[in-house]
């Protein structure tokens, strides 16, 4: 399944809308500014994700994993690479610079990974006027391989990831990580479709 | 085994959550739509204070109105719209305001990490679990991980600056500055013992008022530290304290201090000392770390005194080699003047003196010759005795106008064949004298100035001849031997006029032809012999070896010998006894 160019416009604004909130409540949370932009959207069959993140991550990835279910239903996951990680606990935190995630900085990490799926997945619900439950985030720091064969391939139906280049901007620092969000393909269907009526709602 | 029935799974989730009430180590705490507390479990309640029957259909935001105050409400509305959250201990610190159960952190509040979660009945939420964890000592421990790596860097920064330095005193100022700030302190003194005096005096200090920098100058608050100055002394609630000798401090306005002794290889090189204005109590934990800092500096400044201390005697020591330097350069120039004014005096003397001796001696001929009918025969025997004291006079200025050219004249060393210098000299000489001259064949060649050995021989030749019994024929046999190249020190020196007490500059030889072998040039006679305690003397200028008048000589051709050779680079000598001949010996490079 290939986006057209006007529907990957529709989901990288519906997108933006759920970063925003993520965006507030993190400055909220920092008292820093904090921006979230995302420079591409892009949608995958799930067989071609594992290359296509090998080729833009490399190394032990710090992983934020939730499920999410309702009406749309799968996996979420914002993938950081570590120098990433442990750059954005300390931009968050003020805390002096450590080598390595220890159990806070993975905390931090969660929580940020928390924000921004509830965020991007609360969009999501909102567009759809329907509930998504999730589950409490866990984080994993492993490489991109056991991360991607970690995630449960669920039934007969086709999955599509959606792939959504996410960056960080604050303090004049850049911090770029990968939001992937796994769907079944009826899922997907139902998105698109809400996102086309709301495209349709908004032009009128 | 049978799949359970409702009833068995019904029992089994009483028993787990019977299990979370009473034994989980964490807070757990279950909310209705309204945010009213619907379950409170014993953690909670032993961490709070607040039992259930406290809390049970209360208001959790109602139960802690700082959730609200620290706008922590939107996940528990979330939590109602199907969202889960984490509440991170980074980000937040706490979500309830729970007793620290350290008290010595200094923390208030329990450090926690919080999940909110929505709870479902069949589809639809009706609930919210919050779970909270306690992670007040896995923070401190990682916050006392996090200083003692602050406090390593700081100590392996200090060390190694204090290790590159040269001048530790001078770069204490900018060390310590950074020092005292990283460790929380606002001032820090170093005094310095005297070397002579051991009295303390402020080195360097920062964070003092400049007016008041005058009341630290000799360590005021010294008595004190009592008997405890070799250690570390923490002196706390200064502004308490009622010890006059703590007037300063005081008056600084600092609050507590902590003073250690700087000591290197046993010797105490003086005082270091930290400083705060905010805090009352200095703990011995700092007191560690300051005492490294204060083992780093003493270990500079001892190796900063040592390194002076060695300087400062190099120099003397080269001061004093360069003023004994100068000064024999000095003497061996007023030497070389006072022997060269003597040689040219010489060299006048007897230049001047030929003519009017000649005169003398002419003069003398005349008389004799064309008066000797008119002079009385006593005038006659006078003027013959004149005539000889000139002829001897001419003898002797002619010998030390010879000596004095072999003195000034430049050398050139080249391989000089003996045997032929040999012959030309007998071939000038009487048939007896000839005849008397033995060569033991081959004669080695030698490195030498052919005129000057020429000269040589013919003076050892003509002593040979002169000094003979009465009425004995001269018999002179000359020989050469290979000598190994020794070491100066090895070689008899009882006769040898050695060259090498001169300055070996004035030969032209190269290093290699010094490591040559010599040949030892033996001219051996049978005459009246010399006795050994003036084989030395013979080589001086007018010096004899006989005292007899039946012998005339000036004394100065073994002098012109022993010269010539030692400006040739050789050395001379002499083997004798009265009565058995002399074998004289002339040692020169082999060529």
């Amino acid at each position: 399944m290939e986006l057209t160019g006007s529907q990957k416009d529709a989901l990288t604004e519906l997108i933006n809308i759920g970063y925003a909130r993520a965006a507030a409540a993190l400055s909220d949370l920092t008292g820093h500014r904090i921006s979230l932009q995302v420079p591409e959207v892009a949608v995958h069959q799930i067989g071609e994700i594992k290359q296509k993140l090998q080729s833009v991550i490399v190394g032990e990835v710090a992983s934020v994993n939730q499920i999410f279910s309702g009406p749309i239903s799968g996996n979420a996951i914002l993938l950081l690479d570590r120098e990433a990680a442990i750059l954005l606990n300390r931009l968050l935190t003020d805390r002096p610079d450590m080598p390595e995630l220890d159990g806070a900085a993975r905390e931090v990490i969660t929580e940020v990974g928390n924000i921004l799926l509830n965020a991007c997945l609360g969009a999501f619900g909102n567009l759809l006027k329907v509930q998504v439950t999730f589950t409490v985030p866990q984080l994993q720091i492993e490489t991109v391989q056991r991360v991607l064969s970690s995630i449960k391939v669920g039934g007969s139906e086709l999955e599509y990831a959606l792939i959504i280049h996410t960056r960080f901007q604050m303090r004049s620092s850049n911090v770029s990580g990968y939001l992937v969000i796994i769907l079944g393909v009826t899922s997907l269907e139902t998105l698109m479709r809400e996102l086309k009526k709301w495209e349709e709602r908004e032009l009128r | 085994m049978s799949e359970p029935s409702d009833n068995q799974r019904s029992q089994r989730r009483e028993a787990l959550l019977s299990w979370i009430q009473q034994f989980a180590p964490y807070g757990v705490i279950t909310l209705d739509e309204s945010f009213q507390v619907q379950s409170w479990n014993h953690w909670m309640q032993l961490h709070s204070g607040l039992t259930f029957e406290d809390v049970t259909g209360k208001s959790l935001f109602a139960l802690f109105p700082d959730l609200q105050e620290r706008r922590l409400t939107s996940p528990f509305a979330r939590a109602l719209q199907g969202e889960s959250s984490v509440l991170s201990t980074a980000l937040h610190r706490y979500l309830l305001p729970l007793r620290s159960p350290f008290r010595e952190t200094g923390l208030v509040h329990m450090l926690q990490t919080a999940r909110i979660a929505p709870l479902f009945s069949d589809g639809k939420v009706c609930g919210i679990v919050l779970v909270i964890e306690d992670v007040t000592q896995r923070e401190k421990q990682a916050e006392t991980l996090a200083r003692q790596h602050r406090h390593d860097e700081l100590l392996s920064w200090a060390l190694a600056h204090l290790l590159k330095t040269e001048q530790p005193r001078k770069a204490v100022r900018q060390l310590f500055f950074k020092i005292a700030e990283q460790l929380d302190f606002d001032t820090f003194l170093i005094y310095l013992r005297h070397p002579k005096t051991g009295i303390l005096s402020l080195d360097a200090a920062g964070g003092i008022p400049v007016e008041l920098e005058k009341d630290f100058a000799d360590c005021p608050f010294l008595r004190v530290l009592s008997q405890e100055s070799e250690g570390v002394t923490i002196i706390n609630s200064v502004q308490n304290r009622p010890e006059p000798e703590l007037r300063a401090l005081k008056q600084a306005g600092i609050t507590a201090v902590v003073v250690i002794a700087l000591v290197a290889n046993e010797r105490n090189l003086g005082l270091l000392c930290f400083a705060t204005w905010t805090r009352e109590f200095i703990t011995e934990d700092e007191s560690e770390l300051v005492n490294n800092i204060a083992q780093f500096l003493a270990t500079a400044i001892d190796r900063e005194v040592t390194n002076n201390q060695l300087h400062d005697a190099k120099e003397q020591l080269s001061d004093h080699a360069h003023l004994l330097e100068e000064r024999v350069k000095e003497r061996t120039a007023r030497l070389q003047e006072t022997v060269s004014e003597l040689e040219t005096f010489s060299y006048t003397i007897a230049h001047d003196l030929k003519a009017p001796v000649r005169g003398m001696s002419g003069f003398c001929d005349v008389l004799l010759e064309d008066f000797s009918e008119v002079l009385p025969p006593e005038a006659t025997a006078i003027v013959k005795r004149i005539a000889r004291a000139s002829k001897r006079m001419e003898s002797l200025a002619h010998d030390l106008l010879e000596f004095s050219k072999v003195s000034r004249q430049e050398i050139v060393l080249a391989p000089v064949e003996i045997e032929p210098v040999i012959e030309e000299l007998a071939a000038l000489r009487p048939p007896a004298v000839r005849d008397a001259i033995t060569i033991h064949t081959p004669l080695l060649r030698v490195r030498a100035q052919r005129d000057l050995l020429q000269q040589v021989f013919s003076n050892l030749v003509d002593n040979a001849v002169k000094f003979i019994r009465p009425g004995a024929a001269p018999r002179i046999t000359v020989s050469t031997e290979l000598v190994p190249q020794t070491s100066p020190n090895t070689r008899s020196r009882a006769l040898i006029f050695s060259s090498t007490e001169f300055e070996s500059g004035e030969v032209a030889t190269s290093p290699e032809e010094t490591n040559q072998n010599s040949v030892r040039i033996w001219i051996a006679d049978q005459g009246i012999g010399i006795a050994p305690e003036v084989h030395q003397k013979i080589f001086g200028v007018f010096e004899r070896g006989v005292s007899s008048e039946a012998y005339e000589g000036t004394g100065i051709g073994l002098a012109i010998v022993a010269r010539a050779i030692q400006r040739m680079g050789g050395t001379c000598g002499v083997v004798s006894e009265v009565g058995k001949g002399s074998r004289f010996w002339l040692e020169l490079q082999a060529a």
